[in-house]
């Protein structure tokens, strides 16, 4: 436990050493780097020799002015949480030395580099605290530090709101949180986590719809979702790499603590959980697919992906309460292979996304095109992330997958509602797979490959060294989980190991299935490396002309006759269409001679377009009348606090 | 030995048996048609040319043929023929070969999109979207077949004791998971309504056009790779239509592939006496054996306690 807080305090020191060293561009930027990758590196190894030592969790407490205990706890779970905090913390931040390259941004850069320090070390309080205060102290600690890493770049006004965005969400979703806290102190009288469980059932619902609005509005789950679309693209690529890889993992890590603490009995949780997930999953890699954004089409698919660890919790918790070690152990396994998978090939997709802004200029797809010839690191990295991320095998994300589909059929055999439930899990995860494939050959097929749109992606360059390094470790990575996932698996086994219904549940036989994904998947490499071994056989001496496409008899092809990522989503948008409204802007022909016409077409996100019409507007409007509260007048102000006071003494 | 030796007569004969579908296609267009041995001669001719490769495309479009080629031939590795073990099965094994098919997919549309040409952008977007639509029916069948048998191999749903027989108790619901399948069969293998593999032009198509500029060896690959994953169908509907068993491993492996050709022989009058759908008309078809499949899987909720 003394080396976690050890590795923290390295880690904050690197990001004061920034704020320190701010004149001195490159210099700040290793010093950084370096102390927090070692802070990182302490971190891990406290945390990682706690996964495999079964006896009880470490624990500390400590007085902090004289009324509040903060104490920590680390567990399984917490330790394996850890994990991806220490790893990808400081693999993003090797990846920014090339990617903040301005050097006259030298004082900004070292701010954000604070803050990246200070949410890192706020991430690893998160999960290791232990009572109510701690934890929405290291909570709002984490959110504070992230907002104003997402506005980095503060001059465009997008980016501020952006920013603004982000901040309503996760100080509204604290909001929730902090009143479920309320309700659970109000029945135990003490902060101390180990008691919410004895609040009566009846409130036991209660408390987890309320903790799973606040974390939910943190790990962007729909409609909650609104910010991430917006936060990402704003913020710094290495930002939003560790956003969406593990910050936003922190709000499941909430979901799955406060269930396991209030160890409710009620069915009800499990269903909500796993139904929020089916809808988050599917109309996430729906508006995934529907944005020409690379960095918005990431933060949807940051959504799917929170969808689908979902649905792996949603499948353990009906597990759980039917009784089905099998179903409940394969559920949450699945879920925390997928966080595990999904830190990864998101950071190396936001990377990727990066690089091509920082040498493009732009992160719209249909201004992109042929990338793969003149960033061809980057090219293959992005393509092994786009197939990890579609569920495909032999790459990581289909391990996790497979895990919650396990999980899934085992819950074939139920009755009645639990039952549908299952059928319901693996039906839209087959959909949210095939939709993924279908959002990912888009980025790849459209951005990557064909001819260059745009003089922008025509000139672009392959990105700097540093960045092409973790790009391709992290591709790597990928590959290896997916064709040897025995480690990683046991990786997640000993994750779960403290929940305790899963305690007796021996998983020895899966572990031979497990082995024969991977025989499966080594078995697949070697057919593909005989077939082309096969292909480079039949091509020796043989003719290879080169000519332009074929364009079915038409010569004067140009590049803007490709097909676009418009063009190509349209057909699948058009059948969700209920749900994924399409706005179409004309401004039509007036006039003898008419001006420029333009024409926009975008997709609206349903759910931001109900908050606007169901709760901002009727906000505005009350707030408005109420603004005579607000005069201007110190006096007065200061006559509200003593009134407020008053008030208060009387009334407690 | 034996699991080798079917699997590689599998392979030998796929491009035999698609032959017969053009055969059929002739017959009822008062045509003599090719011979039945085309397929093969086509196959030696494109592997003795060379290739011509577009300007615009990168290491991917050479990728897309070997990767689909290698996930048709893992489908055939892992299916019992006639009754004969397959050279590999595990508990598990569909929802990975499922996913491999997928990651053929994933490539050939790449593929696709590196010529930088709109009709195979065109063809891609249908393809990425019909088989979304048709995954969902898989899984479908899938569940159904978890919940009759216990298992999650193609080995195993055809032996042991829960043995998915149509003569078995569950026959009845089969009979409507049959016709669910050969719609995926349509679909996956771009068969007439969905697509039309004959028409090597223009716009209406899916998969044909995504191979437009593939050529030589390339264009074999991907053939064979589409030769295979039709018998792949095929012989998952054939196994779903027959229920007997000889001793004999011979007689056995007759009958079985009696059946696959007839199986052919039904997607050749298909193609004879039904037009191409509409392209707005597709989705609802493919979702028609969804919604068999679904309506099986909630029968079995009675079926089965």
């Amino acid at each position: 436990m003394d080396t976690l807080f050890v590795s923290l305090a390295v880690i904050l020191a690197g990001g004061l050493s920034a704020l320190l060293l701010s004149r001195q561009f490159i210099i700040m930027k290793l010093a950084t780097i370096a102390t927090v990758s070692v802070g990182c590196f302490i971190g891990l190894s406290s945390a990682f020799p706690r996964l495999f030592d079964s006896s009880s969790a470490a624990e500390v407490t400590w007085d902090w002015l004289h009324i509040f205990t903060l104490s920590f706890r680390v567990d399984s779970i917490s330790t394996f949480f850890l994990i991806p905090i220490f790893i990808i913390s400081p693999i993003a931040l090797i990846y920014s030395f090339h990617y903040m390259e301005n050097k006259e941004k030298a004082g900004r850069a070292a701010v954000n580099y604070f803050f990246y320090a200070v949410l890192v070390a706020s991430m690893a309080l998160v999960v290791a605290s232990a009572n109510i205060v701690t934890f929405a102290l290291a909570w709002e600690l984490m959110s504070l530090s992230s907002y104003f890493l997402v506005v980095y770049d503060y001059q465009i006004k997008a980016n501020r709101k952006a920013g603004y965005f982000y901040f309503i969400f996760a100080q509204g979703g604290a909001m929730f949180l902090f009143t479920a806290f309320a309700v659970i102190f109000h029945h135990t009288g003490s902060f101390d986590f180990n008691l919410i469980s004895q609040i009566p059932d009846r409130v036991k619902l209660l408390v987890f719809i309320l903790a799973f609005i606040g974390f939910g509005s943190k790990a962007g789950i729909f409609p909650l979702h609104i910010w991430l679309p917006y936060a990402h693209p704003a913020a710094p690529s290495h930002v939003s790499a560790i956003m969406s890889g593990v910050m936003i993992k922190m709000g499941i890590y909430g979901i799955i603590r406060i269930y396991l603490l209030l160890d409710a009995p009620t069915p009800v949780i499990g269903q909500i959980v796993l139904i929020t997930g089916v809808i988050t999953g599917v109309l996430g890699v729906v508006y995934a697919l529907a944005k020409q954004d690379i960095k918005k089409l990431l933060a949807y698919s940051s959504v799917e992906n929170i969808g689908i660890i979902l649905i792996g919790l949603g499948i353990g918790m009906i597990g759980v309460t039917e009784k089905n070690q099998a179903m409940a152990f394969f559920g949450f396994a699945g879920a925390f292979m997928h966080v595990f998978n999904h830190s990864i090939f998101k950071s190396l997709l936001f990377m990727g996304a990066g690089a091509v802004l920082h040498k493009t200029g732009t992160k719209n797809i249909n201004q992109l095109g042929g990338l793969m010839k003149r960033m061809p690191t980057t090219g293959k990295t992005f393509l092994a992330g786009s197939v990890a991320i579609s569920g495909l095998p032999p790459f990581s994300g289909f391990i996790g997958e497979f895990l919650i589909y396990y999980g899934g059929f085992q819950g074939i055999y139920l009755h009645k509602i639990s039952f549908i439930l299952s059928i319901l899990a693996i039906i839209s995860l087959a959909v949210i797979g095939g939709l993924a494939t279908a959002t990912f050959t888009k980025v790849v097929g459209l951005a990557f490959l064909g001819e260059p749109r745009t003089e922008m992606a025509a000139n672009a360059t392959e990105a700097g060294i540093s960045m092409r390094l973790i790009m391709v470790l992290l591709a790597i990575t990928c590959l290896v989980i997916g064709i040897l996932p025995e480690p990683f698996v046991r990786l997640a086994f000993l994750g779960i190991a403290d929940i305790h219904f899963l305690n007796s549940y021996d998983p020895a036989s899966f572990m031979v299935i497990i082995r024969n994904i991977s025989m499966t998947a080594v078995l697949f490499l070697a057919v593909f490396a005989a077939i082309s071994l096969f292909r480079k056989i039949l091509y020796i001496k043989k003719e290879i002309g080169s000519s332009p496409t074929w364009g079915c008899g038409f010569t004067q092809g140009t590049v803007r006759m490709q097909y676009t990522g418009t063009s190509y989503a349209a057909e699948m948008i058009d059948f969700y269409r209920p749900f994924v409204p399409v706005k179409s802007m004309y401004s039509g022909i007036h006039k003898i001679f008419p001006g420029t016409t333009t024409y926009e077409t975008g997709v609206e996100d349903v759910a931001e377009k109900n908050f606007q019409k169901g709760l901002v507007k009727p906000l505005l409007l009350l707030m408005a009348k109420l603004r005579w509260i607000q005069h201007g007048n110190i006096q007065l102000y200061i006559a509200y606090i003593i009134l407020a006071i008053v008030v208060l003494l009387v009334a407690l | 030995m034996e699991s080798i030796l079917s699997f590689c007569i599998a392979v030998c004969i796929a491009p035999f048996l698609a032959a017969i579908i053009q055969k059929v296609k002739a017959y009822f267009a008062g045509k003599q048609g090719p011979p039945l041995f085309i397929n093969y001669y086509t196959m030696i001719k494109l592997f003795r040319k060379g290739s011509v490769y577009s300007t615009s495309t990168s290491f991917v479009f050479k990728l897309g043929p070997v990767v689909a080629f290698s996930t048709s031939l893992m489908m055939l590795l892992f299916f019992p023929m006639a009754g004969i073990a397959p050279v590999f099965s595990f508990h598990g094994d569909v929802i990975i070969l499922f996913y491999l098919m997928g990651l053929g997919r994933f490539f050939t549309i790449l593929a696709a999109l590196d010529t930088a040409s709109p009709f195979e952008g065109m063809g891609a977007a249908r393809e990425a979207f019909f088989s979304t639509l048709a995954e969902a029916t898989v899984f479908g069948i899938l569940i159904l077949f978890f919940r009759l048998t216990g298992s999650l191999s193609f080995g195993e749903f055809f032996s042991g004791n829960h043995a998915i027989t149509i003569m078995g108790a569950h026959g009845a619901l089969l009979l409507l998971v049959i016709v669910a399948l050969f719609i995926v069969l349509l679909t996956e293998n771009s068969r007439v309504p969905v697509d039309d593999p004959a028409t090597h032009l223009e716009l209406t198509m899916i998969h044909e056009v995504m191979i437009l500029d593939h050529s030589g060896p390339d264009l074999a690959l991907i053939e064979l790779g589409s030769f295979f994953k039709l018998l792949f169908y095929s012989a998952f509907i054939t196994r779903l239509l027959y229920p007997f068993q000889f001793e004999n491993v011979f007689i056995n492996a007759l009958v079985f592939y009696a059946i696959v050709m007839l199986v052919y022989v039904v997607i050749g009058v298909v193609e004879s006496i039904t037009a191409r759908y509409k392209m707005n008309m597709v989705p609802k078809f493919i979702l028609t054996s969804f919604a068999l499949v679904f309506f099986v899987t909630i029968l079995t909720m009675e079926f089965i306690q």
